[in-house]
């Protein structure tokens, strides 16, 4: 499989280090979740990945092109955020059809667009509803639809079932993997949850304490005792919480 | 069914109100028998008044008058304060000046343009014009700049990463968040510029509500200075329940 994102060297300072340097490479058509305890730059590696903001140190491509942190890349990239953040005053399908424009399409052929990728995340029938008229779950599933529908290198996701509750977190991590086997998309999916990385990553990505660098790396492919998995990656969170939490205090 | 929609218009007209309506006037046409017609006249000589100006067209010289001044005075400070709004959104800079401005305008009495007025422009229409363009626009436009400062940031952040450009970011995302404030700037600057254009009118023009007022003060009909200001107020409600409820039902069809 080729490569398509190769992080090398990322670091992150703001007023302290927080990021100290991550280096890792995605295959086209991989699930890498991103864990690690709250705090340890998570989030920011995962938009400096995006170009949503720039890094200390380091460099991104994807696809062989530089991702520069200034928004102004010119990469397809789905982000998936914690919040839906879908205009209010939009509908669902005008939501979606939205991010289309830059691609040069048509009206029409946006709007179709739109209708395609909301039924891909199971929203048939509710393309014309506000986003305020539906569930928190149907949000996220619309602002995956967003992002699904640009056709990304990249898909990007925060955290995104961070608020549902946990039946429906469960609802949508089986939702998520079934699109990604249905359209074989590049994810890069962030998380503290280690249930939710196990049960739906091909490859576990965990970082350390603050300033992170990466404590381990894990194949998630099915051939691996996912009850085991899923104690060692406990004890690997806790012993770093500890650590984050010793750092703090000294 | 009549009936039925007697009972649905009642409940649509305040019912309760109009009943202290009723005591209001009561005592009023009480007061105005003791009091008699130069300080307060009777509520029937007011209706009779409101009736004779609506027959005689007059209502509809002065209301018009009024209402052009405040159609030019107020509609220029609107379009001035989404200007003002526009540069507030393009360079952070230019928000500050803004801000200042406006609150230095914010600060300035009516009294103070009304007299600047007649010293720059006579006794003409430009004089209550300008009055309602001073004292309205930093009304307006403190509105629109604070609806600009409230864009939500994460959602422009959205705008970044998906490549829309700034036409786009500004026209789906800047515009509609602003436009609620921009509704209730309008709403509170309409009122205000009625109430203030009448009182500018009181110098130097020979139509309007304001002069119209005085002059009947003048010639002491005072149950005249009651139907004017009768006239206001349903000029006022008028524009409040049509154009400002309106426009606030069809922005809020998403919420």
């Amino acid at each position: 499989m080729a490569v398509t994102l190769v992080v090398s060297g990322v670091g992150k300072d703001y007023l302290i280090p927080i990021i100290e340097s991550v280096s890792f490479s995605v295959n086209a058509g991989e699930f890498v979740c991103l864990l690690g305890p709250n705090g340890c730059g998570k989030t920011t590696l995962l938009r400096i990945i995006g170009g949503i903001e720039p890094a200390t140190r380091g460099s991104v491509t994807l696809g062989g092109q530089p991702v520069v942190g200034d928004g102004r890349h010119d990469r397809r990239l789905g982000v998936v955020f914690q919040e839906d953040r879908l205009l209010p005053w939009m509908t669902l399908r005008e939501n979606v059809a939205l991010v289309l424009k830059p691609l040069g399409m048509t009206a029409p052929e946006r709007l179709a667009m739109a209708d395609r990728h909301l039924v891909l995340a199971g929203l048939r029938g509710f393309e014309g509803y506000y986003p305020s008229r539906v569930s928190g779950g149907m949000r996220q599933r619309a602002a995956i639809a967003r992002a699904l529908a640009i056709e990304p290198e990249l898909l990007l996701m925060d955290e995104p079932f961070g608020s549902l509750d946990a039946q429906n977190r469960r609802i949508m991590q089986k939702e998520v993997r079934r699109i990604w086997e249905q359209t074989g998309r590049t994810i890069l999916f962030v998380t503290h949850a280690i249930e939710e990385a196990v049960a739906i990553g091909t490859t576990l990505i965990m970082l350390s304490a603050r300033p992170s660098r990466i404590r381990e790396t894990i194949r998630n492919d099915g051939a691996v005792d996912r009850a085991k998995l899923i104690d060692d990656l406990n004890v690997m969170i806790m012993e770093e919480v500890e650590r984050q939490q010793g750092g703090s205090t000294t | 069914m009549p009936s039925l929609r007697a009972r649905d218009w009642a409940a649509r007209l305040h019912l309760p109100t109009l009943g202290a309506l009723a005591v209001v006037v009561t005592v009023w046409w009480l007061l105005s028998l003791r009091y008699g017609a130069y300080v307060l006249p009777s509520p029937r000589a007011v209706l009779a008044g409101l009736g004779s100006v609506l027959a005689s067209g007059e209502v509809w010289r002065h209301t018009g008058a009024s209402l052009y001044r405040i159609g030019v005075g107020f509609g220029g400070a609107v379009v001035l304060a989404l200007l003002m709004g526009l540069a507030a959104f393009l360079s952070p800079l230019a928000r500050g000046v803004v801000q200042d401005f406006l609150a230095i305008l914010n600060s300035t009495s009516v009294f103070v343009w009304i007299v600047i007025s007649l010293i720059w422009f006579g006794l003409s229409n430009w004089a209550p014009i300008f009055t309602t363009f001073m004292i309205t626009l930093p009304v307006v436009a403190s509105n629109i700049v604070e609806g600009v400062a409230n864009v939500d940031r994460r959602l422009l952040e959205m705008g970044d990463v998906y490549r829309l450009s700034g036409r786009e970011k500004f026209t789906a995302i800047v515009v509609p968040s602003t436009l609620p404030y921009l509704v209730a700037g309008m709403k509170v600057g309409f009122g205000l510029a009625l109430k203030v254009s009448v009182v500018a009118e009181i110098f130097g023009v020979t139509t309007g509500i304001g002069y119209i007022m005085n002059y009947s003060r003048e010639i002491l009909a005072t149950h005249m200075v009651f139907v004017w200001a009768l006239v206001m107020i349903l000029v006022m409600t008028a524009a409040d329940k049509i154009v400002f409820d309106g426009l606030s039902r069809r922005m809020a069809r998403w919420r």
